[in-house]
């Protein structure tokens, strides 16, 4: 009988869909009907209103959180402080994988919608976008991570988040005098196999020291940029098995932050401000403000003249901004979690990067006492040394080279060590 | 009142068709509800969709040749399914015969492109392809007829095996690896589009035909005429409806299992061998689902050849049009493909059923009212 009734009921929903199908029709009362005609100017001779902005997610553009969003947020962010509409001068193609058919067929999808500038914000988009840019020379590409440019309409832009990541380290590393804890742990998507995951440990691990020297750094790999359940697992082993009173991060979602709160200590968080996620626990997060880059990008692609001006407008192929530009920072500190005097100490070291005065991969280290609210700030002369005691760069010496920071960084500082 | 399934004898052509259409027109109408409640226009929605963007678009050659890009590796591989299916031998391991076939056609256009005719190339793209999938697909068919293990499952894991290979040649940063560009600190597939792809024929303004979509519909000629008028044919339909009827008739059952399994995995390869030799690059994304996909379109199309052309068009067409839609549409993402796909199938499985099955009422003392 309970299953006679489950068919008719099937049947009845079949029919009644079908005559919802028929109902829908002549529905006009929804919201944006997006215009579908594209529009036809090129980079640079259009004006704000009529300018388009393509870009291509690796992730879905609906996301709350994580890497794609940040990127979408910026994106938004720096149209509307153009005066821009996003809801229709923004055109995504969002989940492509990095294979190269797809994105090159996403790329013609946001051409043929009348796209201006395209953004990519996957390092496996770098040759589809070098390909593109060639084919279609009165469009401006603009990929992210990557470093692929020509000398008109192709740039890379990519941040200094090391720098970033010394001003959490600082907070990691006052919160673990404060506990009396020196084991920090760090969930990251890779290791030294990636000079971008290797040198926001190095960061992360030389801003600890700086309040902290006996604070060691162990970082557990994921083998993956995002992996929601091995990050709340690996977040949970380096509480158990390696102690750690810290967890910072280099993987896309809050899931350490969680874990770490969930077990009573700390953490660091990044790519967006977790405080939200685990206020219990999360002290500061290393943070991207895309919108920086975007803003300079769309507004260099508006006023370039013609698309193959965009990159000598910019003034380079590779756009590389830092604390500085504010294109990374740390988020707002959390007050209820954060060690004393952690504010402090985080403002001094800003003011030496942001003036240029002393970069952290340099032979000179900081050495940061906090007391009574304030933060006293030294600089020795002292060689970077990596943890198999090789010198990288001899005390007194300048900091190593960008393209080492981008590119070849494959060694750990001293003091961190794969768990 | 109680109701009881009965089986129809034979459901007229006119009356399968309208409960088909209807089936579609049902799944397009949930559509229309969740676009609606996302505050999306359905009517303009579908309107971008079924055009694919090519109305005022400037670069609409570009979108129909993406769309046979698509079209192409879905169309070969549900075929080729379609030829196991209908043995009923439930080949779910299209994603991993169609990477073995893609890794296969990457190494014979990495190791013999540059010193090769590349019409050589492509052909021997090809017959690898065809033989590394073939053999992968016939592996397990062995196993089935020696073992009797089950197919579904076998198929199915030995996908991942497949795809954790593809995976650890785009990772494995080494010296052998000539899958890898040797110029990216990163590991990424190296192209080799510079040394051999297939070629495309001009035909319209800039449109070029790709001569893989030619292959495509004369190999759907070739299968179509293979299962309805070869000895072959007769008996893959025999061994599907009664395995017991195949032995009787004195059929020698396990040759024809494998045999034909091969023979679909095959397929399967060289719609790999058509996509990579399209592309001119590996990625872990190659397959696009079409080894899941083509599961779908084999069903919906019940295993005939020439709908399995239709379906397919249309399926590429929900797909690609609707990341297409989704670029203006903000609201909408690509899932809704995913949603939409998956109504279809369901709605137009629910509508088989009525034309195979009717429900009446049981009438009192539970004589059936009808005569099925």
């Amino acid at each position: 009988m309970k299953k006679i009734l489950a068919m008719v009921m099937a049947m009845a929903m079949v029919l009644s869909l079908a005559a919802c199908g028929g109902g829908d029709k002549p529905s006009t009362s929804a919201g944006s009907a997006a215009s579908g005609a594209a529009s036809s100017g090129a980079a640079g001779t259009s004006d704000a209103a009529d300018f388009k902005v393509g870009a291509i997610y690796i992730n879905s553009k609906n996301d709350t959180a994580g890497y794609t969003y940040a990127h979408h947020h910026g994106i938004t962010t720096a149209m509307e402080e153009l005066g821009m509409d996003p809801a229709t001068q923004l055109v995504i193609q969002d989940e492509i994988p990095e294979d190269e058919q797809q994105v090159l067929t996403a790329i013609d999808t946001l051409v043929g919608e009348g796209a201006n500038i395209i953004f990519g914000i996957s390092f496996g988009y770098i040759d589809a976008m070098e390909k593109a840019a060639a084919e279609y020379p009165d469009v401006v590409f603009s990929h992210a991570t990557g470093y692929k440019c020509n000398d008109t309409n192709f740039n890379n832009y990519f941040g200094r988040a090391y720098q970033a990541r010394y001003l959490a380290g600082i907070a990691a590393g006052l919160k673990s005098l404060e506990t009396g804890n020196n084991n920090i742990g760090y969930v990251a998507a890779y290791g030294t196999e990636y000079a971008e995951t290797c040198s926001g440990i190095n960061g992360f691990a030389l801003g600890a020291q700086s309040v902290n020297p006996d604070a060691k750094v162990y970082v557990k790999k994921l083998g993956a940029w995002a992996d929601e359940v091995n990050e709340s697992a690996f977040a949970k082993e380096l509480i158990d098995s390696y102690k750690c009173g810290v967890i910072s991060q280099h993987c896309d979602s809050a899931q350490p932050q969680i874990a770490a709160q969930d077990a009573g200590v700390f953490g660091c968080g990044y790519n967006s401000d977790m405080t939200a996620d685990a206020p219990n626990a999360h002290l500061t997060a290393a943070i991207w403000n895309w919108n920086v880059y975007y803003r300079t990008a769309i507004e260099a692609a508006m006023t370039c003249g013609d698309a193959s001006n965009y990159v000598s407008t910019l003034g380079s192929g590779a756009w590389y901004g830092g604390l500085k530009e504010g294109f990374v920072d740390v988020s707002p500190l959390n007050e209820a979690t954060c060690a004393a005097g952690t504010q402090e100490a985080i403002d001094a070291v800003k003011e030496l990067i942001i003036s240029g005065e002393w970069d952290v991969f340099s032979g000179v280290k900081l050495h940061i006492t906090v007391a009574d609210g304030a933060a006293t700030v030294e600089k020795a002369d002292e060689a970077l040394v990596d943890n198999t005691g090789a010198e990288i760069v001899a005390a007194g010496g300048p900091s190593v080279e960008d393209s080492v920071i981008t590119g070849t960084m494959n060694y750990f500082v001293a003091g961190v060590e794969e768990a | 009142m109680r109701f009881h399934v009965v089986k129809r004898d034979n459901c007229p052509l006119w009356k399968k068709l309208c409960l088909y259409v209807l089936a579609v027109a049902a799944a397009l109408g949930l559509g229309a509800l969740v676009l609606l409640a996302l505050g999306v226009d359905p009517v303009s929605y579908y309107y971008r969709m079924f055009t694919m963007g090519m109305v005022g678009n400037k670069i609409a050659y570009k979108t129909f040749e993406n769309y046979l890009k698509v079209f192409v590796p879905l169309a070969l591989t549900s075929v080729a399914l379609s030829l196991a299916f209908k043995m009923r031998f439930w080949n779910i391991g299209g994603e991993g015969q169609f990477i073995l076939g893609a890794i296969a056609a990457a190494t014979v256009a990495f190791k013999l492109g540059p010193v090769l005719p590349g019409a050589v190339t492509l052909l021997l793209m090809c017959l690898s392809a065809m033989l590394l999938a073939g053999l992968y697909g016939a592996f397990v068919a062995v196993l089935k007829v020696k073992f009797g293990t089950n197919e579904t499952l076998m198929t199915l894991m030995l996908n991942y095996i497949a795809l954790y290979i593809l995976t650890f040649l785009g990772e494995a940063k080494a010296d052998w690896n000539f899958y890898l560009d040797p110029n990216s600190v990163r590991p990424i597939f190296a192209s080799f589009s510079d040394i051999v792809t297939f070629p495309k024929i001009p035909l319209v303004g800039k449109f070029g035909l790709n001569v893989c979509v030619l292959f495509t519909l004369v190999i759907g000629v070739l299968v179509f005429v293979y299962l309805k008028y070869t000895k072959h044919g007769y008996e893959i339909a025999v061994v599907g409806d009664s395995v017991g009827t195949a032995h009787y008739a004195g059929m020698k059952v396990n040759a024809i299992v494998l045999r034909t399994v091969f023979l679909s995995a095959c397929l399967i390869g060289l719609a790999a061998a058509f996509k990579v030799g399209t592309a001119g690059i590996l990625s872990t994304a190659i397959t696009d689902d079409v080894g899941w996909t083509g599961i779908i379109v084999a069903w919906l199309s019940q295993m005939n050849t020439a709908i399995i052309f239709l379906v397919s068009a249309l399926i590429s067409m929900l797909r690609y049009g609707s990341t297409v839609a989704a670029a203006t549409f903000s609201q909408v993402d690509s899932s809704f493909a995913n949603m939409l796909q998956g109504s279809i199938l369901f709605l137009v499985l629910a509508a088989d059923f009525y034309t195979r099955f009717r429900v009446v009422p049981v009438q009192k003392g539970g004589k059936t009212n009808g005569n099925g």
